[in-house]
């Protein structure tokens, strides 16, 4: 079986992972200089900027897991959209927080209804009710298919959603004097640069690290799944 | 064109069922009502405030209505295995899909045909001139949540705790057609035309056209094995 | 020097959150491994009886 080499595989991505985390927590916090404006608080963007990318990186594999799914009926693809989701939802409630608790001293609030921050919030529900449907589901075969058809349109829904927040917002509230929907940094120290393309490579692996693990975990629910049936 | 007598027969069975035991349409209608008292009691407001938010309130109204509607939607297929019948006959799914659809559509059309004027007799609002275009906007946004909620509560069909599931899926996805509905019928109450809420009607228009097509072709995936 | 409080906040919060995940998904797979592998052995008990 290749469930040896694979088992080590993983292994060695988590403990690069784990290398550039270090590296990234180093850089991030210590030898980027504050920002001119923000201030110390804004090396919270260190984080939040690779979590929202690994997000949407992970709705994206559910959209292409489900596709997948419904053309070719491979369980592995399944496994897949499954997966990614859990994933997703976490680092989108994280990203939530990270952003929430940078809100906090940079425009007062922990929360306003900026349309990246609502869009951001009803992916998460969106994603939330994927993973619910799933769990509620007894029928394996048959939440697979509804989940997979959630999956497309939860991801067809993206921009409709879009396109909607940002009419809603824009349309009803001048911009505010600090935009929220602006990249914080203008005039972008190099060291900033670096911090955030080696904290996007360490979330980068740390996120297939933890894919391959609930890939893993799927793969042997299905082979428990299949035993137990053979032993009818 | 057998496409369009399937779901027309379809819709035929559901709506003579309906017409015989008037359940579904009785009870959202009576929920309906009793929304807008609940809204007057918990919001005593001067007329001229409740017509800024009347969309926002009868909005309110017709989304729970609506819940309740769904949850009963494949309540007659599930009786006595008539799904499984449904599904063994050479049905095509998609017209299955636009039967249900539209069954829901008129039922929930009917209750907002009443509750609308009932709201303005009840919170005293005089410009009764506005409420055709309203009524087309909201007209298209009950297009998009049945269409979607249509297929959503075939997906839960399965599922255990279904009527709690159904809306916890679908209104985040519900979002777009929310918006454009409550803003595009605020954009009418403000300006008196169309023209400004024009950018929301098109979204609705979009997001039915886009679900329906969806529906269309993924509802056999939804409701087979 | 309250924005390092802030700062700390949001890395403890999501450090925390993915390892916390990381050991779920540890606990679960090995969980799962376990079961598979006490199936697959009582499987070959069974097979061997029937011989």
């Amino acid at each position: 079986m290749g469930n040896e080499t694979r088992r080590k595989n993983p292994r060695i991505l988590g403990v690069v992972a784990l290398i550039f985390i270090i590296i990234g927590l180093y850089w991030g916090l210590m030898h980027a200089p504050p920002d001119a404006y923000q201030g110390d608080v804004q090396r919270i963007m260190y984080l939040h900027i690779p979590s929202i990318l690994t997000a949407y990186l992970s709705f994206f594999l559910v959209f292409i897991g489900s596709c997948l799914y419904l053309w070719k009926r491979e369980r592995r693809d399944d496994i897949l959209a499954y997966s990614a989701a859990e994933i997703g939802v976490l680092f989108t409630a994280l990203t939530i927080i990270e952003g929430s608790i940078w809100g906090k001293p940079t425009w007062g609030v922990w929360w306003t209804w900026d349309a990246r921050l609502t869009l951001t919030a009803v992916l998460l529900l969106i994603f939330a009710g994927y993973l619910m449907l799933r769990s509620l589901t007894e029928d394996e075969s048959r939440a697979a298919s509804s989940a997979a058809v959630l999956g497309i349109i939860g991801f067809l829904d993206i921009p409709l959603i879009h396109m909607s927040v940002y009419w809603w917002r824009t349309l009803h509230q001048p911009p505010s004097i600090l935009r929220p929907d602006k990249a914080p940094w203008e005039n972008i120290h190099p060291a900033m640069l670096t911090a955030v393309a080696i904290n996007f490579v360490a979330f980068m692996l740390l996120y297939f690290y933890l894919l391959s693990l609930r890939l893993r975990l799927g793969e042997t629910k299905d082979q428990i799944k299949l035993s137990r049936l053979s032993r009818g | 064109m057998a496409f369009l007598k399937q779901a027309g027969l379809l819709l035929a069975k559901d709506l003579r069922l309906e017409l015989r035991r008037r359940e579904i349409l009785l009870t959202m209608f009576f929920f309906g009502t009793l929304l807008l008292f609940v809204f007057h009691f918990s919001f005593d407001l001067a007329p001229e405030k409740v017509l800024e938010m009347a969309p926002a309130l009868l909005w309110l109204a017709f989304l729970f209505t609506g819940t309740l509607g769904l949850a009963q939607l494949f309540q007659s297929e599930r009786d006595n295995h008539c799904l499984d019948a449904l599904l063994v006959s050479p049905l095509d799914r998609g017209a299955f899909f636009v039967a249900k659809v539209s069954f829901n559509l008129i039922l929930m059309l009917i209750v907002e045909v009443f509750v609308m004027p009932l709201f303005w007799i009840l919170f005293n609002l005089r410009s009764w001139n506005l409420m055709p275009l309203l009524f087309l906007i909201t007209l298209l946004g009950t297009a998009g949540f049945c269409v979607l909620g249509t297929l959503l509560s075939a997906m839960t069909l399965r599922a255990r705790a279904r009527e709690l599931l159904l809306p916890l899926i679908l209104f985040p996805l519900m979002i777009p057609v929310i918006l454009a509905t409550i803003r595009g019928m605020e954009a009418v109450i403000r300006s008196g035309g169309l023209a400004e809420g024009a950018p929301w009607l098109r979204l609705l228009v979009g997001f039915d056209v886009m679900f329906l097509t969806a529906g269309i072709l993924m509802f056999d995936w939804v409701i087979d094995n | 020097m309250a924005a390092w409080g802030f700062v700390f906040l949001a890395y403890a919060v999501v450090w925390g959150a993915i390892v916390l995940y990381l050991l779920s998904l540890k606990r679960r797979l090995s969980r799962a491994e376990a079961e598979l592998a006490r199936l697959r052995s009582t499987e070959e008990v069974a097979i061997d009886a029937k011989k």
